[in-house]
């Protein structure tokens, strides 16, 4: 899942200054799950915009809420045409996905960034999230005993662990697990130790080329991103 | 791209329907009164609004509240917790705080079809009752001098004073129900005759069952319902000095602890079988331990003889042998066990049945009772109908009025000539015991039991034993309702992104992933508490009555309105617990506005208040926000963390906004040294004060 955290609200008011009419849109899906920009957390924006602007008395705005099942499809952004009509901004509490799906279905529409899109990750615990994948398009997974080096490990080493390791700490920050550890104890378990001791050799970053495009069936979509 | 046209319906809550499941109190009740309602309602200190729900499911509340049996009690899945709630003595609490003896009851006649009720035991005088409300003028006719039955000639007084009986009979009365007293009727086509359209037949089960053993005629030997009867209409029999009491049903018990009333100084009862299948209700078996009288278990007599003016008793020991029809072991006797003893009276109460006369020429089934359709109480005749005791058997008060009150919407069928439709349940019933798990999650909560007259003081009279709660002990009691069945839901399948939200907050663990994958809530484990709704990303879940999932927006609504009617701001609005927290006393100054500037928004229980609901408060232009709740005395542990969460989710924006963060307080009941009250002073003071340094600031700016 993506995972984002909603932008600070004296950014956000900064942001709509220009505009009189915003609508606040949330997206159903990650932004739901990740608690940036659900349907919840659309309404409480709303309530401290209004609130905020009635303690300030600065320039009028009107708000309307309204949350879409997800903002990345362009069907559901159909649904958008009626409640786009007396709107002067869209304020998207989508990830940066969402946020460039409406500059492109509503391209005389000014569209703002609600979040910050942060990471792919997982839930930890309720309220809690942890980044597990930098979507490099070549997972090693495989030889790491489903434990991502490039995520999980500070300085996203390929051949671990560095020498910074302490009590199976990592030297960037004392509480954190070091990655690399974590793969030599779970190889173990697995009977598969021999995989630490191959030699990965680095990544090569400049072979990918962005933005990137997958393509599950044959010549149907041709144009800008296929490299 | 036109794949997709629909527009979201919007909305969809307001138009939501009640989806909330029938507890187990209501579906166990003869009445099917709306039990959870008017305890919820008493729990709120909403007395008044208790007792019109009560008055909605129930023609005499005030009887019931005294003599009902309580069999929803024995289905509260509080018990399952700890103890069931006390609901007949909330009822009692209503009714009396309420002011049911004021309630007025008016009926115009409508229609001009006579209808005869041939008794007027707590059947008929519900069937007059609805009768009456729906425009038909109808006749109780009752043999005896007082209307009532056995109400008034079986129950002891002790147990339902009969100024509350009086009162209920005043009002049908007033209502118009013709009353002929002294009036046995021994003929139904006479009525006929007499252009009465339907009759309905309630003369219950006063005959007493013979013991069929020898000596059973003998002066000093006298039946059960006799006895009382006598009492009850004032006569005072002379019992001598030594009783028995043969039997373990209720009318025993009644008759054991009227003889003890009436001076007696040894009361025994004899009982075939043991304590454990005593057919009479476990309260008054233990009040009557209490008040001295001897229970005898597994005796029963097998002869008597009548001696100088005295009962010389032959008894047998019994032991319980193999199971019969009804489920209970079998008494058998035990050989060479019989004992003698002697007693001045005898009081066989093994059991009653109806006494039908053969001239009604209605068909009679099992027991000596009439048969009837029990969906439509038609007897076999045309235009008759038949209910309570003379149809089941010796039954409850309850499920007499519950006979009255089916017969009543019959004969109206009956008479518009429409065909009785079959009652259906209109809503699904809520089934299955509560889990382990969601038990041990539930706080335990003692049950509070009503004051009642001390056992030494109570068996020298008639005086009504079980005393009136006090406000503060039947609000206490109320709270402790799980609220069965009007937990929530996922109301909205398309908004559930299944973050799984629910799954982490719950404190009770109600939510759980299915083999699919779907999240699923059950009805029969959910307590209602609201904190999964609160804190649902998607606000994918809502309670299941709509009245709660409007509660706290709309409270909210009505301080603002008045707010603004007044043309005042509110200075301070505060979120507090409905629940107790008035109730009991300690913020109840608060409640009556006693406080200028700060206005209460009544939630029930404050883990249903969410953040935009803070945020909400501010935007009224209050100066400062409070939520007080129980604290410890919460129903749940962890109510006041999740509150805490939002204070400072909502703390967070308050300061960019330019409200400092103390605007926003939490106060909660037993959590903190200080007494909520002055902890509330203290923060009213500090309001004031912010309010002023803004203003002074406001004017040196300008």
């Amino acid at each position: 899942m993506i995972v984002a955290e909603q932008k600070p609200l004296e950014e956000i008011r900064r942001m709509i200054a220009p505009y009189g009419r915003v609508l606040i849109l949330g997206c159903g899906t990650c932004m739901t799950v990740c608690d940036a920009g659900g349907e919840r957390e659309v309404s409480f924006l709303h309530n401290a915009l209004q609130l905020a602007q009635a303690r300030s008395g600065d320039v009028a705005h009107t708000f309307s809420e309204h949350t879409l099942k997800r903002q990345c499809d362009p069907e559901f952004l159909e649904l958008l045409t009626e409640k786009t009509a007396d709107v002067d901004v869209i304020l998207s509490l989508g990830c940066g996905i969402g946020v460039q799906a409406i500059a492109e279905r509503l391209p005389d529409m000014p569209v703002l960034p609600g979040v910050n899109t942060s990471f792919m990750g997982m839930t930890k615990e309720s309220g809690v999230w942890d980044e597990r994948c930098a979507a490099c398009g070549d997972c090693r997974l495989e030889d790491t005993a489903g434990i991502c080096p490039i995520t999980r490990c500070t300085k996203g080493i390929l051949n671990g662990p560095c020498a910074g390791v302490k009590n199976g700490k990592c030297e960037a920050n004392k509480d954190m697990d070091c990655a690399w550890i974590l793969i030599y104890q779970r190889l173990e378990r697995l009977q598969q130790l021999d995989k630490m001791r191959r030699y990965y050799p680095p990544r090569n970053y400049r072979t990918i080329p962005r933005p990137r495009r997958i393509m599950s069936k044959v010549d149907t979509v041709v144009g800008e991103g296929d490299g | 791209m036109n794949m997709v046209n629909k527009s979201y319906p919007e909305n969809r809550l307001e138009n939501a329907p009640d989806h909330s499941l029938v507890p187990p109190c209501q579906d166990a009740c003869p009445l099917h009164m709306d039990i959870r309602e008017y305890i919820g309602l008493v729990s709120q200190g909403r007395i008044m609004e208790a007792l019109q729900v009560i008055r909605t499911g129930n023609p005499f509340p005030s009887i019931c509240a005294y003599v009902c049996t309580r069999p929803c009690e024995d289905a509260c899945r509080r018990s399952q917790v700890d103890k069931p709630i006390a609901i007949r003595s909330l009822k009692r609490f209503a009714v009396e705080f309420g002011g049911d003896r004021m309630v007025r009851a008016e009926a115009e006649t409508t229609h001009e079809e006579k209808v005869a009720i041939v008794g007027s035991g707590p059947a008929g005088l519900a069937c007059a009752y609805y009768l009456k409300k729906s425009g038909y003028p109808a006749t109780i006719l009752e043999a005896h001098s007082d209307l009532g039955g056995m109400l008034r000639v079986g129950i002891p007084q002790y147990r339902l004073p009969r100024e509350v009986l009086d009162i209920e009979v005043q009002r049908l009365t007033r209502m118009g129900v013709e009353i002929r007293t002294n009036t046995r009727v021994v003929s139904l086509d006479l009525l006929f005759e007499l252009g009465y359209k339907a009759i309905f037949v309630t003369i219950g089960a006063h005959q007493s069952l013979r013991m069929g053993i020898e000596g059973e005629e003998s002066p000093g030997v006298i039946d059960g319902a006799t006895f009382l009867r006598e009492v009850n209409l004032g006569l005072k029999p002379s019992l001598g000095r030594k009783v028995a009491v043969v039997g373990g049903g209720n009318v025993a018990i009644d008759a054991a602890r009227t003889a003890t009333r009436l001076g007696v100084k040894k009361v025994s009862i004899l009982y075939r079988r043991t304590r454990a299948e005593m057919p009479a209700d476990p309260k008054e078996v233990e009040q009557a331990l209490e008040e001295g009288i001897d229970i005898k278990y597994l005796v029963t007599p097998t002869e008597i003889k009548s001696e100088n003016k005295r009962l010389n008793v032959t008894c047998v020991k019994m032991k319980l042998g193999e199971p019969d029809e009804s489920g209970r072991q079998r008494p058998v006797p035990v050989k060479g066990s019989e004992f003698r003893e002697e007693f001045d009276t005898l009081i066989a109460a093994i059991g009653q049945a109806p006494q039908t006369p053969d001239d009604f020429g209605v068909r009679m089934g099992r027991g000596s009772t009439i048969q009837v359709d029990p969906s439509t109480l038609t007897t076999n005749r045309v235009g008759v109908f038949a209910g309570g005791d003379a149809v089941t058997g010796p039954a409850t008060v309850t499920e007499a009025l519950a006979a009255g009150r089916l017969a009543a919407l019959r004969i109206d069928d009956y008479l518009q000539h429409r065909y009785p439709l079959p009652v259906k349940e209109a809503k699904e019933k809520l089934s299955g015991d509560l889990l382990p798990e969601t038990i041990e999650m539930i706080r335990k909560i003692e049950r509070v039991e009503p004051p009642s007259l001390a056992s030494e003081v109570r068996a020298k009279d008639f005086e009504t034993i079980e005393l009136v709660y006090g406000w503060e002990q039947a609000i206490n009691e109320a709270r402790r309702c799980l609220r069965c069945g009007v937990g929530v839901e996922i109301l909205f399948q398309d908004k559930c992104a299944t973050c799984l939200t629910c799954l982490r907050v719950c404190p009770y663990h109600v939510p759980y992933l299915d083999a699919s994958g779907t999240i699923r809530i059950p009805a029969d484990q959910c307590q209602a508490c609201g904190i999964c709704v609160a804190e649902c990303p998607a606000k994918a879940i809502v309670l299941r009555k709509p009245f709660d999932r409007r509660q706290v927006t709309e409270e909210l609504g009505h301080t603002i309105k008045s707010a603004v009617e007044s043309k005042t701001k509110p200075l301070i609005i505060g979120f507090c617990c409905q629940y107790g927290l008035f109730g009991t006393g300690t913020l109840a100054r608060l409640w009556r506005s006693a406080k200028a500037g700060v206005s209460i928004v009544p939630v029930l229980c404050v883990a249903k208040v969410e953040a935009a609901h803070i945020l909400s408060a501010f935007e009224t232009g209050a100066e400062g926000v409070f939520i007080a709740g129980c604290g410890e005395q919460c129903a749940r542990e962890n109510t006041t963390y999740w509150v805490q969460q939002r204070v400072a989710k909502v703390r967070k924006v308050l300061e960019p906004i330019g409200l400092e963060p103390e605007r926003l307080q939490v106060f909660a009941l037993g959590t903190t040294a200080e007494d909520p009250a002055e902890e509330l002073d203290k923060f009213v003071e500090q309001i004031s004060a912010l309010r002023l340094a803004s203003v002074i600031k406001g004017e040196v700016e300008s």
